[in-house]
């Protein structure tokens, strides 16, 4: 069953078209991680699926139904964002106890005992919390509430090394015990990615890739070499990224896509392979030029 | 112990190779029960779906076998296949590395053989 699904959705802010067509479903009970550079409208999409805001055009349903103005959806999607407002007369407890009461499935037990490892003082007051405590409270209070469709945007901005290792930690044990859909935007996709199940990578509103994260370290590959030799076989395949070494070699990012047949003719030609990592792979296919920051340069 | 992830080989491989050694080493017998995905993914910290697919890889060349409702199991002769593949593929592909390098470097036949000799007398 699908719980998302996204049907050329477009929005647009005064002077920035945000969410060009986008198109994508995602299923019951994945993990997803949504990676983008900033702006390419992440949180706008969020915004859409949590029910904020209405798209311009296109179609989003969410449990089959349009998220905007549903209570329905609303009780049963949790987003968690840098922005979260709360009651300023509820202390943490008091906060705990109020979304107890929207929220069917939340979890008391859970919260309080993430609420005491994580050393936050139920009696506290939210606005008092650092930037980094504001995080580990939102994050305890998205995976408390315990909902069908779970969303966090940057979660883990302003935490320190240990809590966002513990929050991974947490996030999957409590995706063991109760399996939900969730979703999960980072910039850092070496942080999400042996927690994910799919990637859906987007630029400039739009899905640029969409596939299990399994897939993604064999959709591509380096081709490393003299540059006539490689330009010559690599011949008009798109090139996803390409930059110049030392001595007239080249290091070329292509799809992984070559017949055995063109394989050994590049190790008779003396033409190295290596395996791209998932985040740079990212980092190439999400640049604006095919040689980054170094075009500017030359 | 547990596989340190390298960041460029897909994750759920990494796995399927750490279970192979793991039943290399004798962890596992033939007809034991191996662990469930969820298991894989609580003791690696990974997406249960990626340990699904480092399973079932294994079970796909039929070094595990699966019981209906009981989970997966490694194969009685698990540990044969496995010494099988190793040397047919892993090794081969070494080989072919060697060659190409003795190659490159003008080493000829009787010297590359003379040098693995060597190296296998010390």
């Amino acid at each position: 069953m699908n719980v998302i699904e996204c049907k050329d959705v477009t929005k647009n802010y005064k002077r920035k078209k945000a969410l060009n067509s986008i198109s994508f479903q995602i299923e019951e009970n994945k993990i997803t991680g949504l990676v983008g550079r900033n702006g390419a409208g992440k949180t706008t999409l969020l915004k859409i699926i949590a029910g904020y805001m209405k798209e311009d055009s296109g179609e989003l349903q969410v449990f089959g139904e349009s998220p905007f103005n549903n209570l329905m959806a609303s009780a049963n999607t949790i987003f968690i964002h840098d922005q979260m407002e709360f009651s300023p007369a509820l202390n943490l407890k008091e906060i705990f106890e109020a979304a107890e009461n929207f929220y069917e499935k939340w979890d008391r037990e859970r919260s309080f005992r993430l609420l005491h490892y994580f050393s936050l003082d139920p009696k506290q007051y939210y606005k008092r919390l650092s930037k980094g405590m504001k995080s580990t409270f939102n994050m305890i209070f998205g995976l408390s509430a315990n909902c069908t469709l779970t969303i966090f945007d940057e979660p883990t901005t302003g935490m320190d090394a240990a809590v966002r290792k513990d929050f991974y930690r947490a996030l999957l044990k409590d995706y063991l015990d109760n399996p939900r859909t969730i979703i999960l935007s980072s910039h850092h996709l070496n942080e999400i990615e042996d927690l994910i199940e799919d990637l859906l990578l987007i630029k400039d509103g739009k899905e640029l890739l969409y596939m299990p994260i399994a897939d993604l370290k064999e959709w591509a590959i380096a081709v490393i070499g003299k540059s006539n030799v490689v330009n010559e076989w690599i011949g008009n395949k798109e090139m996803i990224h390409s930059k110049d070494m030392v001595q007239d070699q080249v290091y070329v990012v292509v799809r992984n896509d070559f017949s055995k047949v063109e394989l050994e003719k590049a190790y008779k030609a003396g033409i190295k392979f290596s395996p791209v990592s998932s985040t740079d792979l990212c980092v190439y296919l999400t640049s604006k030029t095919k040689g980054g920051i170094d075009d500017v340069f030359s | 112990m547990f596989p340190n992830f390298d960041g460029t080989k897909p994750i759920y491989l990494q796995i399927s190779e750490w279970l192979e050694t793991e039943i290399l080493n004798g962890n596992f017998e033939g007809d034991q029960k191996i662990y469930s995905q969820y298991q894989l993914a609580e003791i690696l910290n990974i997406n249960p779906a990626t340990a699904a697919k480092g399973l079932n890889i294994l079970a796909e060349e039929s070094i595990l076998y699966k019981k209906r409702g009981l989970g997966m199991f490694v194969s009685k002769a698990a540990k044969e296949m496995i010494l099988n593949k190793r040397k047919n593929q892993k090794l081969k592909q070494l080989i072919i590395e060697i060659v190409l390098e003795a190659k490159r470097l003008n080493v000829s036949k009787v010297e590359l053989i003379q040098m693995i000799m060597e190296e296998e007398n010390e």
